[in-house]
């Protein structure tokens, strides 16, 4: 321990300089917007009351409003009565500034819905994916069939080819059948996944022959297989391959970006988030950075809580 | 019993010509939904993105020229799509090799350590999990000039004994610190620092894996074999271990550099930065192919991208099965 301080020292200040923006990021989506002007309150600021300007001034009352105030305040003068019903607004507007920050988030912009998209969206990739890919996966690894070479070239030779890199034509083909700005444009361009095939052949190589013979024996067709064995030993392999997709489409905001514009129904929790920059003002930082958070937790609590997984899963293209 | 015997291998011989003629069958029907999906997701858009760069096409025009090599000579005579391969490159000959030695470096630092290791591997992991869009608004609002964490940090600075030994405080104190988003000579260096950031725990994390592959008696016989120093061991043993991990990571985070995109177009979300320093090929297909409708040009950067794509990954693999250990 004493021998390898120095190990330690920059050990630490590397994990500073990694944990700063999520520091901050929560940290401000704690905070009032006068502590992040003025760069005060520590972490979690001081959660004084604040008054939401906008709140109050919707609630700014009416001539209609004043008089039908009449009877709570009698002996008021109009201007007084005024003033007590803006006092009253000004105290159901206020509250503690985390408060505020996470109402605007999920108020502001539809977040929740952008959240529910982003899990349909990751869903139905995986899902797709795997109905998909394991059929094929098992053919190239257990059935004998002219062409199966073949097949597995074309495999390994698309692995070459990052979806993104192909987003142009890719988007064209979708503007050509109208699909630009719909749910299958965010999920069609990954419903193949090539290194799924060839993850889960690899994984099915090692499957002992003499569990599909017994299978066969038992009267089952090839399909039965497929499902009915060949899935339930792929759990391992596939748990680490939801991993990777379901990170990596969680996360994606460039394919996103490209099919969907304008359409708020539709938008995935990244592209919600620029929308909010896009349109923010200063004073807005708080929920902003409160959006973030909501869209970054979700993977970083799953991943503390099973992180050996995660590893294996995010790392799994390192087995190619 | 005799008698019986050949009907039986009579009937077996058939029924297994049978079977394997429904295997065939099974088989193709198995393969079928992914080979056509390949066919139309995977290879269908390189033939089409091929064919349209020789073109003028835009979407919503019925018609389109072919424009032979016009495209392809643009993209080496116009100085925008210079700024692109400038920017592009930047990125990539920075990002990579920083991240990649920082990952090692890491690695054999978490390695060499006794206790704590799983706390700073988790730590290190964390950016390569986190949606980089969001985290690139955090930075955002870190190195804003005036209330951004950054430059306040700097200021705090000022008066003290750094403003004599570093010329870049004393400038920043004297007048005003880095605008650094909005300064073509700082945009690209901290859109590259962003990436290695949130990159190199992935690096690390694989070179981990390969450091447990590396068997200890073999530092023993370096020892023996008059290596004493670290770096001595380092040199004639890790090192070469470590061989196949190092060829991978380098491509992945080679490919992965070249697609960098979230982090520009969060900043800039129009035309690529300051004085186009950070106009990457990603945001430049993004631009061309999709916002300003120009296919053809931007087909023609898709095919340039997959070019270095498939430059780089095939280097990888004839790396890989030479089994060249550097």
């Amino acid at each position: 321990m004493t021998r390898d301080w120095w190990k330690h020292l920059l050990l630490i200040l590397g994990v500073i300089i990694v944990l700063v923006p999520f520091y901050m990021m929560v940290s401000y989506s704690f905070k009032s917007p006068g502590e992040i002007d003025r760069g005060e309150g520590g972490f979690f600021g001081r959660q004084e009351l604040m008054v939401d300007e906008r709140c109050v001034k919707l609630r700014d009352p009416s001539r209609n409003d004043i008089a039908a105030a009449v009877p709570q305040f009698p002996g008021l003068s109009d201007s007084a009565i005024r003033d007590a019903l803006v006092d009253e607004a000004m105290a159901e507007c206020s509250m503690r500034p985390v408060v505020f920050n996470y109402t605007k988030a999920f108020t502001e912009a539809p977040l929740l819905r952008y959240l529910m998209n982003g899990v349909i969206v990751t869903a139905s990739i995986f899902l797709i994916q795997v109905v998909v890919a394991l059929p094929a996966a098992y053919a190239l690894a257990k059935l004998k069939f002219w062409g199966r070479d073949a097949v597995f070239a074309l495999v390994l030779f698309c692995l070459l080819i990052p979806v993104h890199a192909i987003a142009l034509p890719l988007y064209i083909m979708l503007a050509k059948l109208g699909l630009t700005n719909t749910y299958a444009a965010l999920v069609v361009p990954w419903t193949i996944s090539v290194f799924g095939i060839f993850l889960m052949r690899q994984f099915f190589m090692t499957v002992p022959d003499d569990l599909i013979d017994a299978a066969r024996m038992d009267g089952m067709g090839e399909f039965t297989i497929v499902w009915r064995v060949m899935l339930p030993t792929a759990i391992p392999a596939l748990l680490a391959f939801a991993i990777f997709s379901v990170v990596a489409h969680w996360n994606d905001y460039f394919w996103p970006r490209m099919v969907v514009t304008g359409n708020r129904d539709l938008f995935t929790p990244p592209l919600g988030l620029r929308e909010f920059k896009g349109d923010g003002d200063g004073s807005f930082f708080g929920p902003m950075m409160a959006t973030a958070t909501v869209i970054v937790t979700p993977l970083i609590v799953a991943f503390l809580l099973a992180q050996k997984r995660f590893i294996e899963g995010i790392t799994l293209n390192g087995m190619k | 019993m005799t008698v019986i015997e050949p009907s039986i291998a009579g009937t077996a011989a058939g029924s297994s010509r049978r079977r394997a003629t429904r295997e065939r069958r099974d088989a193709w029907i198995l393969t079928v939904p992914a080979l056509s999906l390949m066919v139309a997701i995977l290879l269908a858009p390189v033939i089409i993105a091929g064919l349209l760069s020789f073109t003028n096409y835009s979407l919503g025009n019925g018609g389109f020229d072919w424009v032979g090599t016009r495209n392809y000579e643009e993209l080496f005579t116009r100085s925008t799509y210079e700024k692109m391969f400038v920017a592009t490159l930047t990125y990539v000959v920075t990002v990579v090799p920083i991240s990649v030695g920082l990952g090692l470096g890491v690695a054999l630092l978490i390695n060499s350590l006794g206790r704590f290791r799983e706390i700073y591997k988790t730590i290190y992991f964390l950016p390569v999990m986190a949606t980089l869009l969001a985290m690139a608004i955090a930075w955002e609002f870190m190195l804003h000039p005036s209330i951004g964490m950054i430059n306040r940090m700097l200021e705090m600075g000022c008066g003290t004994f750094l403003e004599n030994v570093w010329p870049f405080m004393a400038h920043g104190c004297a007048e005003r610190f880095p605008v650094w988003l909005g300064d073509k000579r700082y945009a690209i260096w901290v859109v590259c620092f962003i990436g290695i950031w949130q990159g190199f725990g992935f690096n690390m994390v694989l070179y981990l894996a390969g450091l447990t592959s590396v068997h200890r008696e073999l530092y023993h016989a370096a020892e023996m074999d008059g290596a004493k120093s670290a770096w001595e061991r380092f040199r004639l043993v890790t090192w070469p271990a470590l061989g196949p991990t190092t060829v991978f990571v380098v491509t992945i985070t080679c490919i992965r550099a070249f697609q960098v995109f979230d982090t520009i177009e969060a900043f800039w979300p129009q035309g690529g930065g300051p004085n186009k320093s950070t106009y990457v090929m990603m945001f430049a297909i993004f631009e061309k192919g999709v916002q300003q409708n120009l296919i053809g040009i931007g087909s023609a950067i898709t095919m340039l991208f997959l070019l270095f794509v498939v430059v780089l990954t095939l280097i990888q693999r004839w790396l890989v099965e030479q089994k060249v250990h550097y």
